[in-house]
């Protein structure tokens, strides 16, 4: 269980985007475009993002699957309360404990544990 | 000064196309040399093979039908061919719409001293992979060097967003085209267009009005004067396609007229030839319109209540397209929808000028950026062509890094500054870092288009001459990524489906998944050919999903022979305008199979086709037979759409033996959504033995989710277990099958956490390697299998299992459902 929560946290739209749930729509589209122009360039400070996990892979699928999430006004309320409580609670122990047979994850139909 | 570029936009229409030009303030509209705006999509190739496109060869419709063709976007993405007899000439779809794009371009360069180069075209929201790629390569036959695709109701927004600054809200585009519905939900908020979600269908349009009109005055032909015409008859096509010219010309007065006169003269009656008058009142043609406009409506508020939009909320209607002149339509949607429509725009230029725009936020110029002969270094820019931030952020970086990573030398760029045209805004010196780049932001002037120069000092401050020196950046509307309309992925040789990009997913997008081979691939054999069929749609199973194309890796193309069970690693990838790259990556090759995806719609003979719809009845008879039986009223209305479906495609199936060509196309779609709705009622027949499943299925997932679940399965199989009472309660098969994927996953993943799982699996594997693809590799591994378990080697044996699983072939029948697939 903490794995699951341990991977949504990490790929949480705001950590993706290297924002917080007091960042605007407005603020969040323009975090959003220069991030996608970052990674366009190539440039390396765009293609990592920090988590409470360690650094976490960026991509330009994943900012704009976040910018899309955080767009929609629900799903934004339900990650700015996964962001909150993710950030107050969830610390990098917790995350790896749980981890059983590795080949579960694809017996359930994901693709990977999510690791540190 | 610096320059403007210039943008184009054009809407490919199924019956008239229309093109824009923008220059960042002003959109005009590209004219024929008779000074018309809207270009018929028609081609003519005459006995001498001189081919002629738009209001030339639209005169000819009616005289030398045999060679003048329209409607040849309704068949973009197919294998059909069209016939121009005189010059004994095929041409495929995407050749007949480059033709008109030349005309189009020819004239834009006329209006702007210059060929166009690059342009944006738009699509329908709902066009499959086949049918965009087909237009981009109609783009590229024209002469474009590069083409770039937007969804029409993304451009029909734009354009609409563009002119009205103080909307804010959602709002409905309803795009009615000859071929084509599109509608789409969007919303506009800080300045930023969002598509929140589409729907629609790809085989209605104001053509299906011209056809119930022209079926319309058959009747009278037959009534008045005796004389009896058929669809299904290839005899009768001639005179089909002047009462349809007749119909479209008379729904068009009629749209300011009460009454229209249609005169048809030299048709063959039993009396010889006659000439004919009709007459048709405005009454006649809303009655003959309704059934579209009402299913259009119907997509309208399905799209509406998906999306939890309360009717009163939509702000507007924007409507587009030629259908949406007449009077009766437009008094539907404020009926039922309850929608103000949006006054004052063109519905037949909207897309085209949206498209324009759409163009200059892309950073697709007409004319692409001249290289200077001059030595300069480069600047790789990214910038919001468009933008509502009043200080959207430029990012740049040197195309190749500065020096050798030393100190920049003299000639190199240290700093760069960026300021405005008009002198009003000048930004900092600013430092590249050290990777070469820098990330800044400038300011534009409210509602109009900026300029900035672009220059670079080296660190002695002397000035370094760089490329591009000026941007453009518009202030406007800031467009968000347009969500994919329906889901792809990949057929498997189980007839599942395998995920790719969900529908919604932003586009652009691209994933790769690792998949197995299910049968040897032999080097050199001419036979031998692995397929992953590429589809489209949400059913889990692939059947009831649309082919849209086919990866084919053939054995005359592999250097060394693929085992059952290699890896294939597969991506798909689909750009703004919903276009799809795939390719293969075969890693005990290493070799990538790019470009080998055979994106087609695939035509089904009509004798085929007869045959599924007379299989389906079938099917559909033991439903009802069952229904009336057991009084089951709901069951009974549900076998009432299928058979709405099944005539609709077995009329298309007349059609279509009577030589009209894209009626096949549409029989098969209607086919298809008869298939999925026969598929949920024969689940919800075998509801007892379903049900029975369910039971069983949850008894086994709860023991092992018990002894050697997580706590988070545990709960998931909790919140299943009342998803499936729910699902009982309400007899809601597609929810409980649904319910029950889920239960299995958790049970699998909990029993293989047992130690002795594997060799369960082995010991079930083992009994089943007379099946095998390679009798002999099995028996070796049963072999080592046997030996692993001697030394209590689990991971050993699953190993094993695995390899053991990739040698046993598939069900037949499931991999014949599955389109043949030979993946796993």
């Amino acid at each position: 269980m903490k794995s699951d929560l341990a991977g949504r946290v990490a790929s949480n739209p705001f950590l993706v985007l290297g924002i917080t749930p007091a960042f605007s729509r407005r603020e969040m589209e323009r975090e959003g475009q220069k991030l996608l122009g970052m990674l366009e360039l190539g440039m390396a400070e765009a293609r990592s993002y920090p988590t409470v996990f360690g650094p976490r892979p960026r991509t330009p699928e994943m900012v704009r699957e976040a910018m899309a999430e955080l767009r929609d006004p629900g799903r934004r309320l339900a990650h700015e309360l996964l962001f909150l409580e993710g950030t107050a609670g969830v610390d990098a122990d917790r995350g790896e404990k749980t981890v059983g047979w590795s080949g579960a994850f694809s017996a359930l139909g994901l693709s990977r544990w999510p690791s540190r | 000064m610096a320059s403007r570029d210039i943008f184009m936009g054009i809407d490919l229409g199924t019956t008239n196309s229309t093109a824009a030009v923008f220059d960042g303030e002003r959109v005009d509209f590209v004219r024929d040399q008779q000074g018309a705006t809207v270009l018929p999509s028609v081609v003519r190739i005459d006995s001498r093979g001189t081919v002629t496109a738009g209001s030339r060869a639209r005169r000819y419709l009616e005289s030398d039908p045999e060679n003048t063709r329209t409607e040849f976007k309704r068949l973009m993405g197919t294998r059909e061919e069209m016939l121009f007899p005189a010059s004994r000439q095929k041409k495929t779809p995407p050749e007949l719409a480059a033709e008109v794009l030349k005309v189009i371009r020819r004239a834009a360069g006329v209006q702007i001293g210059f060929e166009p180069e690059q342009a944006v075209i738009s699509v329908p929201a709902l066009f499959e992979l086949p049918q965009s790629a087909a237009t981009s390569e109609a783009g590229r036959l024209a002469g474009f060097s590069k083409v770039e695709l937007i969804q029409e109701p993304v451009a029909s927004a734009l354009a609409a967003g563009w002119t009205a600054d103080e909307d804010e809200g959602f709002w409905l585009v309803y795009d009615l085209g000859g071929g084509t519905f599109d509608a789409s939900l969007l919303e506009t908020r800080d300045g930023l267009l969002r598509v929140v979600a589409h729907d629609g269908d790809n085989f209605l349009g104001g053509r299906d009005i011209d056809q119930a009109l022209s079926g319309w005055l058959a009747e009278r032909l037959a009534e008045e004067h005796g004389v009896r015409v058929s669809r299904s008859d290839p005899s009768d096509a001639a005179i089909f396609r002047r009462l349809k010219l007749a119909a479209e010309e008379a729904k068009i007065e009629l749209s300011h007229a009460s009454e229209a006169v249609l005169s048809l003269e030299g048709i063959s009656s039993p009396k010889g030839e006659i000439d004919v008058d009709l007459v048709l009142n405005r009454a006649t043609l809303d009655a003959l319109a309704l059934p579209v406009i009402e299913k259009s409506i119907e997509v309208c508020e399905r799209l509406v209540l998906a999306n939890g939009v309360e009717k009163g909320k939509l702000h507007r209607v924007v409507l587009v397209g030629g259908p949406t002149a007449m009077p009766v339509l437009r008094q539907r949607i404020r009926e039922r929808l309850q929608i103000p429509v949006a006054e004052g725009l063109d519905p037949m230029t909207l897309v085209a000028h949206g498209a324009a725009l759409f163009a200059l936020t892309s950073r697709l110029p007409a004319r692409p950026v001249a290289v200077s002969e001059e030595k300069r270094r480069s600047f790789w820019l990214q910038y919001p062509g468009m933008s509502s931030d009043p200080a959207p952020h430029v990012l740049g970086r040197l195309t190749a890094a500065p020096g050798d990573g030393t100190e920049p030398s003299a000639a190199e760029p240290f700093a760069i500054r960026l300021s405005r045209s008009d002198g009003g805004w000048k930004g900092g010196l600013l430092e590249l870092d050290a990777e070469g780049a820098f990330v800044t932001s400038v300011e534009l002037l409210p509602r109009k288009t900026s300029v900035f120069f672009l220059e670079a000092f080296a660190k002695d401050g002397s000035v370094v001459p760089v490329e591009p020196r000026s941007l453009t950046i518009v202030h406007g509307l800031t467009i968000s990524d347009p969500p994919l309309s329906r889901t792809v992925g990949v057929a498997l040789a189980d007839d599942s489906t395998r995920e790719f990009i969900r529908r919604g997913t932003p586009l652009p997008a691209r994933k790769t998944l690792t998949l197995r081979t299910v049968e040897t691939v032999a080097k050199g054999s001419e036979g031998s050919l692995l397929k992953i069929p590429i589809i489209q749609g949400e059913f889990p199973s692939a059947h009831l999903c649309r082919l849209v194309g086919t990866l084919e890796i053939a054995g005359r193309e592999v250097t060394a022979t693929l085992p059952p069970g290699s890896a294939v690693e597969v991506t798909l990838e689909l750009d703004r305008g919903g276009r799809l790259s795939a390719r293969a990556f075969v890693p005990a090759l290493n070799r990538v199979f790019s470009e080998v995806a055979h994106l087609a719609v695939p035509e089904i003979a009509p004798d085929s086709l007869a045959a599924a719809i007379a299989s389906a009845r079938e099917r559909l008879a033991g439903i009802r037979r069952d229904a009336f039986a057991n009084r089951d009223r709901n069951l009974l209305e549900r076998a009432g759409e299928v058979e709405a479906h099944l005539a609709e495609a077995a009329r298309d199936l007349a059609a279509a033996r009577g030589g009209e060509p894209d009626s096949t196309q549409r029989a098969q779609r209607n086919l298809l959504d008869a298939e999925a709705v026969l598929a949920e009622l024969e689940e919800e027949r075998s509801w007892p033995e379903l049900w029975d499943e369910a039971q069983q299925e949850f008894a086994f997932s709860a023991e092992w989710v018990a002894r050697l679940g997580t706590e988070i399965e545990e709960r998931h199989l909790s919140e299943a277990g009342r998803a499936l009472e729910k699902a009982h309660q309400g007899k809601n098969a597609t929810e409980l099958s649904r319910q029950l994927r889920l239960v299995k996953r958790l049970g699998t993943a909990a029993f293989y956490r047992h130690p002795d799982a594997w060799f369960w699996m082995f010991d079930a594997a083992s009994s089943s390697v007379s099946r095998a693809s390679e009798p002999a590799k099995a028996a070796k591994l049963v072999k080592e299998g046997e030996e692993a378990r001697k030394r209590g080697d689990s991971a050993a044996v699953r190993g094993v299992v695995e390899r053991l699983w990739a040698l046993l072939p598939p069900d037949p029948e499931f991999r014949r459902l599955g389109y043949d697939s030979g993946i796993r």
